[in-house]
């Protein structure tokens, strides 16, 4: 028990100084190296990756498959830890904490959407999006996740398990769950890449209305260069490093320099 | 800015309510993949809640109708003699006094000389106090049992009248007077005091029993005077009533028995044959744990993406470990109740069944203690195995989402997770041992499973290992088995940890049970005397031996006095507040015992200790002791030993240690005497009759008539009568222990197909690759029996081998007998692991060889 308030004081402290480091990115990797695997398995995925992302900016990662764009993105939700570099994310060090300061960091700053929508199937739609809250003991979890749903048009899906819903469906679930929290970062993993092309328009439409209504800062990894195009900016990932990084014509430099 | 939550309502958010709540919504998926945890848990559950609830209801019903079976409130039994008129007027001043006299006797036919040895018993005009005598024809007890011209009447069991195969209305001859059968026992309310029985029951009248002359000085018969009080005290009670009695009659030599204790012999047994068979039910369980295990793995594993789900989603550790541990309680529950309202009807199927066989009428309840036992056991196993599996939740990584990362399945869990599943192992065994009676035997017990439990964790491992390390071989078929055997989710840990501990078990019961049987019918029949004479009077020894050596002149004859007495104090502490230095040998103390003396060291003995008195020895009584007695006992040399023999007390010092073979039962005595310790004290003497080659049944029925017919008086005990009695008591004993052991092997098919219905997707998909390019059914069938085969045969070798050393150990070191290694068993048991594995198996395998390629590789 002491040790779970220990753990919540901890993250509330570092949370607490990033509201008041107001000008600093949403996120910020220094020097990052990453190396999976064992034995001749080994491999050095991230090689020393610099990047600031600014709040409220769209950042679309593209890359070859293996270049480690994903593993870049795992870093950034705090799914993976770096060996080597800082990771600052919504003002907090991720390093230093521990799993499960970790998973409640995820909870509350970060919301995720994967490619094959990984919704609980035992649980409906309403709980499905609840989840997030639920784990974060807010009150009203069912209120905000029924308001959420009916904001990605789902009003009408409440009750129904995942398997009864379609893909795109099932994908505006997740996205409903990932914005439920009001997450500082929206995180998405090739959000389209089980889906047709019109529902994932649709998808992608909601993504980024979410994300400049809410000014939330908004990172997918993404094959498809158009839905890399429609962000701010673009960021191309080989072997391990940044390649090259392309402000889109989407760019609001107001933002940007702000 | 964000939806950011304070940290006071935060700190303790992941609660057990909220676990639950989730748990409870992923249960909403059904029980799929449970069944076999379910079964396993209920199985062992139902077999120890059963087993214990049977045997409560038994001694209930023992307790229940305390008063019928012992004949009394309270039971005072001399032994040679009756009581004196100081004593008859006591027990008269307690209430309504029964009296009954107890002996063995010969009976039989005056017409042909067929005679048999039956349990007679004189009762007066009072008996019973308590319960019915029914008789077959419905008449009195008073008038069966009366005189008519001339000839006292007798009531017998239905055996002696189909053993002499006479009917009602015939005579018998017993001792040196005839009886007529004028009826048959229907039921007798008080047979369970009775203990162990050589023969059929004859009564007669207590006037009758004076005429047969049967009743002689130091002849074996017992005298019970049972007192019926009024108002009868309450069960608490008659402790308080003993006491008074023993300090009101203070150098009484009889024993007293309460309607508390009625059979205490049988209740012990069956205290202890329950506990047996509730270890056995415990292995069962341990062995389904194995399936809990299995199911929760694979549970676990088709939940991954859920968990590393619920971490992204912002969830602890411990939040998703405590998730899955509500689920598993919840089925683990679920299997328990399953068992314990299996295990509540038990008791109530078995009053039915048993109706006509127990002389007891079963008190079957709903008894919560044992269910209890029940629930505590099933609960402790399901956490034992779960715990473990469960740990590994803890650390699912949440990247797991996002690539296919080979899970690292023989990665430890956190040491927490350890910790618990060592503190529910040692509870288990812990309350195992605290509620056994012999705690020595139950550790041993608990010990030999434990370690045949890591053994065969370890022999699977060993197993994986070297087929992993086996050169290539030519044979498609024999390298696919293989593989299978290796690779990661092989069934192997399943099958070797499964079957191993049911079939070890069986193999150690069965190897058990043969070599008493063999002990018994072989070695002790070789060795043993064929005959037992009893109460041979001294005026008539030298014509009986007489008698024997014209009738059988190659015989070996032997000839002891023989008394009856009870130990009353060791060293002057009372033998009931003697408290003895090592467990086994407190019999010694309790009942009485037959009682010698002798010149010289006894055949069949040896001296380990002090030294045998002169011949011609005339100074304090001195008594030689059984060693091993001797020595739980705690007694040394010098040491004072107070028996009462024939009313009369007498004490003794140990003058030596002699070691006794009891298996030979030859005449052997706890305590032989030095010959001045009774003399003048009227006794009977026992004789014994063997020959040293094998010889016809005819000829020992023929010298049994004869020795009958010329001395009425003399009670012949056939010793292959009596190994038969002992060895159809043992039978049915082992078929118990067979029914119960076999729950265990219930259980292990129970987790061998739970392993079979885990592998199955694997195995579907390696068929149909392997049917696409070109492999035949008749190969993949080759190839999977092969796998079972190796994997059934392996398994079998190590029951053998444990089982066998298991028995060894019991017979040799518990049971102090020899022992020898039965092939046949051996055999039959690899049979039974080789029909189990391959059978199921390729059951189990079946369908996967139907299934068409294209719609899994579309799948794929």
């Amino acid at each position: 028990m002491s040790r779970a308030d220990v753990d919540q004081e901890d993250v509330d402290q570092a949370l607490c100084k990033g509201l008041m480091m107001t000008n600093t990115p949403a996120i910020s990797l220094k020097n990052v190296h990453l190396t999976l695997g064992e034995g001749a398995g080994r491999v050095h995925i991230l090689k020393g990756i610099d990047l600031d992302i600014e709040k409220g900016m769209s950042v679309g990662l593209v890359g070859p498959s293996g270049s480690g764009k994903s593993t870049l993105l795992m870093v950034m939700a705090g799914l993976e830890r770096a060996d080597e570099g800082t990771v600052i994310v919504a003002g907090s060090e991720l390093g230093p904490l521990s799993e499960d300061q970790l998973a409640r960091f995820r909870g509350r700053k970060v919301g995720i959407i994967f490619q094959s929508f990984h919704l609980v199937p035992n649980m409906t739609a309403l709980e499905n999006v609840a989840v997030p809250l639920e784990l974060a003991g807010d009150t009203a979890a069912f209120e905000k996740a029924k308001a959420e749903l009916d904001a990605v048009g789902l009003g009408h899906r409440l009750h129904h398990y995942p398997a009864q819903m379609s893909g795109g469906e099932q994908q505006r679930v997740a996205v409903a769950r990932a914005l439920v929290v009001e997450p500082d970062i929206l995180i998405a993993d090739e959000p389209t890449g089980n889906l047709d092309d019109s529902t994932g328009t649709q998808i992608v439409d909601l993504m980024f209305s979410a994300q400049r209504e809410r000014k939330t800062t908004l990172v997918l990894v993404t094959h498809d260069p158009a839905l890399a195009e429609q962000c701010d900016r673009m960021i191309r990932v080989r072997s391990g490093e940044i390649e090259e990084e392309t402000s889109s014509g989407r760019a609001s430099q107001e933002e940007v320099t702000a | 800015m964000s939806g950011f939550v304070p940290s006071g309502s935060a700190a303790g958010n992941q609660t057990f309510a909220l676990a639950s709540r989730f748990a409870l919504r992923e249960l909403r998926g059904g029980l799929k993949g449970f069944y076999i945890f379910i079964a396993c848990i209920a199985l062992g559950v139902a077999a120890i809640a059963g087993v214990t609830s049977v045997s409560r209801a038994l001694t209930e019903g023992i307790a229940n109708e305390g008063q019928a079976i012992l004949g009394g409130d309270l039971s005072f039994s001399l032994i040679h003699r009756q009581a004196g008129a100081d004593e008859t007027a006591y027990l008269d001043s307690l209430g309504a006094v029964s009296r009954v006299a107890t002996m063995r006797a010969m009976s039989r036919r005056a017409d042909t000389g067929e005679q048999a040895l039956v349990e007679l018993k004189a009762v007066d005009n009072a008996y019973p106090l308590y319960g019915t005598l029914d008789l077959q024809s419905g008449q009195s007890l008073e008038d069966a049992l009366a005189q008519q011209d001339g000839i006292w009447g007798a009531v017998a069991d239905l055996a002696l009248l189909a053993r002499l195969e006479v009917e009602v209305g015939d005579t018998l001859a017993l001792g040196r007077s005839t009886v007529r059968i004028t009826d048959v026992i229907a039921t007798e309310p008080d047979k369970l005091a009775s203990g162990m029985e050589f023969g059929p029951r004859l009564m007669i009248s207590d006037a009758a029993i004076g005429d047969t002359d049967l009743v002689q000085p130091g002849s074996l018969v017992r005298w019970h005077y049972r007192v019926r009080m009024s108002p009868a005290p309450a069960l608490g009670d008659i402790e308080t009533v003993i006491a008074q009695v023993k300090s009101e009659q203070p150098d009484a030599d009889w024993r007293i028995r309460s309607r508390a204790n009625a059979s205490p012999g049988l209740q012990r047994s069956i205290g202890r044959f329950a506990q047996f068979l509730t270890l056995v039910g415990l292995t069962a369980l341990v062995v389904g744990g194995v399936g809990v295990a299995n199911a929760i793995r694979a549970y676990l594993e088709t939940k991954r993406e859920v968990i590393a789900s619920f971490k992204c989603l912002g969830a602890t550790g411990d939040f998703v470990f405590r998730i899955y541990l509500i689920q598993m309680l919840v089925i683990a529950l679920i299997g328990i109740v399953i068992g314990l309202a299996i295990g509540a009807l038990i008791p109530f199927a078995a009053a039915a069944a048993l109706a006509n066989v127990l002389p007891v009428q079963l008190a079957a309840n709903i008894y919560p203690a044992e269910l209890g036992l029940g629930l505590v056991y099933g609960l402790l196993t399901a956490l034992a195995f779960a715990l473990w599996p469960l740990g590994r939740a803890h650390d699912v990584p949440p990247t797991a989402l996002f690539r296919d990362i080979v899970t690292g399945g023989t990665k430890l869990p956190r040491k927490r997770y350890l910790v618990a599943t060592a503190i529910m192992v040692v509870l288990l065994a812990g309350i195992a041992v605290l509620l056994s009676h012999d705690k020595f035997i139950a550790t041993v017990y608990i010990s030999a499973s434990a370690g045949a439990f890591v053994l065969l964790v370890l022999v699977a491992r060993v197993i994986m290992f070297l087929a992993r390390r086996l050169p290539s071989v030519r044979s498609t078929e024999l390298r696919l088995a293989i593989a299978n055997i290796h690779r990661p989710g092989a069934l192997t840990p399943s099958v070797v940890l499964s079957l191993g501990l049911g079939l070890s078990l069986l193999v150690a019961l069965a190897l058990i049970d043969g070599n008493l049987r063999r002990e018994l019918t072989a070695t002790m029949a070789d060795k043993a005397p064929s005959f037992f004479f009893v109460d041979i009077q001294s005026h008539e020894r030298d014509a009986f031996n007489d008698l024997l050596v014209a009738e059988a002149p190659s015989s070996e004859i032997r000839s002891v006095p023989m008394l009856r007495g009870r130990i009353v104090s060791l060293n002057d502490i009372p033998s009931d507040e003697f408290v003895p230095a090592q467990e086994g040998s407190d019999w010694v103390l309790r009942g009485d015992r037959g009682i010698t003396y002798e010149t010289a060291l006894p055949e069949n003995s040896k001296l380990t200790e002090g030294s045998w008195w002169p011949e011609d020895y005339s100074g304090v009584p001195l008594v030689s002791f059984d060693a091993e007695a001797g020595t739980e006992l705690g007694l040394k040399i010098g040491d004072k030993v107070t028996v009462n023999v024939l009313g009369r007390e007498i004490s003794a010092e140990i003058a030596n240690f002699r070691d006794i073979e009891w298996q030979s039962l030859s005449i052997n005595f706890v305590m032989v005497f030095s010959p001045n310790t009774f003399a003048g004290a009227p006794h009977a003497h026992l004789m014994t009759l063997g020959w040293e080659e094998d010889v016809p049944t005819q000829t020992e029925l023929d010298l049994l008539k004869t020795v009958s017919n010329t001395f009425p008086t003399v009670t012949s005990v056939r010793v292959k009568d009596a190994i038969a009695q002992v060895n159809d008591l043992v039978a049915q004993l082992a078929w118990a222990i067979r029914g119960a052991s076999s729950i265990t092997l219930i259980a292990s098919v129970l987790v061998l197909a739970g392993a079979l219905a885990a592998g199955h997707r694997n195995r579907i998909y390696d068929a149909v690759i392997l049917k696409t390019i070109g492999a035949t059914r008749p190969r993949l069938i080759l190839a999977y029996g092969m796998e079972y085969a190796i994997l059934g045969l392996t398994t079998a070798v190590f029951a053998l081998v444990a089982g066998g050393i298991a028995a060894w150990f019991v017979i040799t070191r518990i049971m102090e007998g020899s022992f020898v290694l039965m092939p046949v068993t051996a055999a039959g048991a690899a049979l039974v692991a080789l029909v189990l594995t391959v059978g199921f198996g390729l059951i189990g395998t079946w369908r996967i060889l139907g299934e068409k390629p294209a719609p899994v590789l579309r799948n794929l």
